[in-house]
């Protein structure tokens, strides 16, 4: 899966604007929005709010997550715990990416929040990495992790299940089984 | 999805992938030997002799490519045998065993995992342990493959790879792939619409006239 495929899946979270048009209801095949009327605040997908945003015809405002306080919290918990914390949305880190790119000007403190959740994310892909090193390094059979986003599996992933690929094939040699197939004559 | 084709991987068991390129250079690689009953007329093929009404004597040693030595391989028609390469033996192994970290894969035959995997093919007391050896090699150097692979972006790898053997190249790309994919989307570059690299191939060529 590409990282453009992940943040395709990311734009259907819902997120909060406030239009400054009106419309009623829309009825879509994923489900009705609306109504919109100037100045109230109205839930819709991702994908809508930053093309109306484009349009500028509506503000955007910030999950209740994306505050320097609370992703000060959150880095110094994933930080101090050896396993993954739970993250406030399962797909923080492209919706940081979208939001901060195309509505920076509706986000206070913009840039400390891209910093915050970049060092979050780097504590957790170290983590998850060495992780990884000891599932390899004990050969274990399987492993459990939990609270990863789905960002993070797409990095690693396929590395990961082709080093394992490769360790199954070199333990499977260790077993001679009913040995190799030679044709007599 | 966004690959024009998709290559086949090296086999890596006691078998080998018939259409995997790296199978078939891998087998390409030699291994020591000695011919056990007289080979008549074959000097010039194996290398020993000039005209090609030469014998190659019996028990002479021999360089063997693999594929060779797999077909004539057979304990009851004794042909040939063949004995390890010297990186599979005890002393290597003992190395292997202390860190395999520093040890320079690439000089020692490209394709250590998968040549000694096709060694466990001829009956030998030592198999286990080469079995063993390899896995634990290829465990103890996941590590540092990872690392380095997910950690150098836009920089010249040459000298991180130069030490890998193949099957640990192709994981080092693998990994680098993940990474500058990742890097590449957050840069915001996965939204624009770049060329394809088989259609920039077609201005080059020039346009035949067909003749009516």
């Amino acid at each position: 899966m590409e990282p453009a495929e992940v943040e395709f899946l990311a734009e259907k979270e819902l997120v909060t604007i406030v239009p400054n048009f009106s419309l009623d209801r829309i009825h879509l095949i994923g489900g009705d929005l609306g109504p919109f009327n100037p100045g109230l605040p109205v839930e819709v997908p991702v994908w809508l709010a930053i093309n109306l945003k484009q349009r500028q015809k509506c503000r955007l405002i910030p999950p209740e997550w994306m505050d320097v306080g609370k992703l000060e919290e959150i880095r110094d918990q994933e930080r101090k715990e050896d396993t993954f914390t739970p993250m406030p949305s399962p797909y923080y880190m492209e919706l940081t990416k979208l939001l901060l790119n195309y509505a920076s000007d509706n986000i206070p403190r913009a840039d400390e929040i891209r910093t915050l959740v970049k060092d979050t994310w780097d504590t957790r892909m170290a983590k998850l990495r060495l992780s990884a090193d000891s599932f390899v390094r004990q050969q274990e059979a399987h492993a459990k992790l939990d609270n990863l986003t789905l960002m993070e599996i797409n990095s690693t992933g396929t590395f990961l299940t082709q080093a394992l690929d490769h360790m199954y094939k070199l333990r499977t040699n260790l077993q001679p089984g009913e040995g190799s197939h030679s044709q007599e004559f | 999805m966004s690959e024009a084709y998709f290559p086949v991987g090296p086999g890596l068991g006691m078998e080998e992938n018939f259409l995997s390129l790296d199978d078939i250079l891998m087998s390409q690689e030699k291994l020591p030997g000695r011919a056990e009953s007289a080979l008549p007329r074959l000097a010039v093929l194996m290398g020993q002799g000039a005209s090609s009404a030469e014998s190659v004597p019996e028990g002479s040693k021999l360089e063997i490519p693999l594929w060779l030595a797999k077909g004539l391989h057979d304990s009851k028609r004794r042909i040939i045998s063949v004995e390890l390469p010297k990186i599979y033996k005890e002393a290597w192994r003992t190395v292997f065993s202390a860190d395999a970290n520093v040890v320079d894969l690439h000089k020692m035959g490209p394709y250590y995992y998968g040549f000694g995997s096709q060694l466990l093919n001829f009956e030998n007391p030592e198999n286990p342990e080469i079995a063993q050896t390899i896995l634990q090699t290829f465990v103890a150097r996941f590590r540092r493959i990872m690392d380095s692979s997910q950690n150098a972006y836009n920089e010249d790898t040459s000298a991180l790879v130069a030490r890998l053997d193949e099957l640990e190249r192709a994981l080092f790309q693998v990994g680098q792939k993940g990474l500058n994919d990742f890097q590449c989307w957050e840069k915001g570059q996965a939204s624009q619409i770049t060329a394809s690299s088989l259609v920039q191939n077609y201005g080059k060529r020039k346009l035949t006239e067909v003749d009516g």
